[in-house]
C-alpha cells in the first residue's frame, strides 16, 4: 500500500514539475527570441524561477521518501 | 541492491548517530578542493597562464552571478563564499560519478557522493540561511533588518517567517533529491549484472549515458546552489529604496 502511495506522489510531483518548468523555460525562450540582447538577464531570472517552481514538487518527493 | 550505511553511535548514546562514510567523503571532498585551489594559485603572474586562467575564469563567473542579483557594494563580501560553495558542491557531486565502493558483508557503502545524504545537504542549506541572517544584521543594522520583515506590507510577516523555513528545506532537498536519484539509478544499472551476461551487457550503454548526464546534473546543481545562496543573501542584504 505504501509503495502505491509513493508511486502516486512521485509521479504527480514529476508531472507538475515538468509542466511548471516547461512553462518557465518556454517564456524565457520567447523572450530571448524577441530580444536576443537580453539573453544574460533572462537566463538569470530563469535560473531563479525554476527553483521556485520546483520547490513544491521537491517537498512532495520528500514526503514520498518519508513514506517509503 | 539494499545498501546500508556504516552508522556508529558515539558513546553509545542513541541520538548521537554518526555516518562514517559521510565523514570520509566530506574529508575527501574538502582535501580535493583545498589542494586544487592551493596549487592553482601558487604561481600568480601578471600575465596569467594555465591554471591561473582557470581560477580567474571561475572568480569572474562568481562575480557575474553576484552582480546579477545585488549591488557590488554589498556583493564584494561574498566572492569567496561563492567560490567555496560552488567548488565544494561540484566536487562532492562528482565524487560518486565514476564508481562506488561497497564493503561486502552488509552492503555498506563507503565511497559515494556525500551530497546524496539529506543530513549533509540540509546542514549546508542551514548554514547558508544562518549566514544570510548574520550578514543582514551586520550590513544593514538590527533596525533595518527587523523592519524588513514588515515590508512591503505588514501582513506579509508570517509569510516571511515561513519563507525562511521553506528556503532551507528546498535548498537542501533539491541538491539531495538530484544526487540521490543519480545514485539510485546508477546502483540499479550496476545491479543488473546479477541477472546474467546479457542484462549486464545491455546495461553498459545506459550506464555510460547516465554517468554523462550525472556530470551535467552535478555541475548544474552546484551552479544553482551558489546562485540561490546569492539570491537569498540579496533578499537580506540589499537596501530597497
Amino acid at each position: 500500500m505504501e509503495a502505491l502511495a509513493v508511486a502516486i506522489v512521485a509521479s504527480f510531483a514529476a508531472l507538475s514539475a515538468a509542466i511548471g518548468v516547461a512553462i518557465v523555460v518556454r517564456s524565457t525562450l520567447q523572450g530571448i527570441t524577441r530580444q536576443p540582447e537580453l539573453r544574460g538577464p533572462l537566463q538569470t531570472v530563469m535560473f531563479i524561477g525554476i527553483p521556485l517552481v520546483e520547490a513544491l514538487p521537491i517537498l512532495a518527493i520528500v514526503i514520498a521518501f518519508l513514506l517509503l | 541492491m539494499d545498501h546500508s550505511s556504516p552508522v556508529i553511535y558515539l558513546f553509545d548514546v542513541p541520538w548521537l548517530a554518526v555516518n562514517l562514510s559521510n565523514i570520509l567523503m566530506i574529508t575527501v571532498a574538502c582535501i580535493i578542493v583545498f589542494l586544487v585551489s592551493f596549487f592553482m594559485s601558487r604561481t600568480v603572474r601578471m600575465y596569467p597562464t594555465g591554471a591561473q586562467n582557470a581560477l580567474e575564469y571561475l572568480i569572474q563567473f562568481i562575480k557575474n552571478i553576484i552582480s546579477n542579483v545585488m549591488d557590488w557594494k554589498e556583493g564584494k563580501h561574498f566572492v569567496m563564499l561563492g567560490i567555496t560553495i560552488i567548488l565544494y558542491v561540484f566536487v562532492a557531486n562528482m565524487l560518486g560519478v565514476p564508481f562506488e565502493l561497497v564493503r561486502e558483508p552488509g552492503h555498506e557503502v563507503w565511497w559515494k557522493s556525500p551530497t546524496s545524504d539529506p543530513i549533509l545537504t540540509i546542514s549546508l542549506a542551514l548554514m547558508v540561511i544562518l549566514l544570510t541572517h548574520y550578514y543582514g544584521l551586520k550590513l544593514k543594522g538590527a533596525k533595518e533588518y527587523g523592519k524588513d520583515y514588515f515590508r512591503p506590507i505588514w501582513f506579509l510577516f508570517p509569510f516571511k517567517i515561513i519563507e525562511d523555513f521553506s528556503n532551507t528545506l528546498t535548498l537542501g532537498m533539491r541538491l539531495f533529491g538530484n544526487v540521490y536519484a543519480k545514485e539510485v539509478l546508477m546502483g540499479m544499472l550496476v545491479g543488473l549484472r546479477s541477472f546474467g551476461f546479457f542484462a549486464a551487457a545491455g546495461a553498459i550503454l545506459p550506464l555510460v549515458v547516465w554517468q554523462g548526464f550525472s556530470v551535467f546534473i552535478g555541475s548544474l546543481q552546484a551552479f544553482i546552489f551558489c546562485m540561490l545562496t546569492m539570491v537569498y543573501m540579496s533578499h537580506k542584504v540589499n537596501e530597497e529604496h
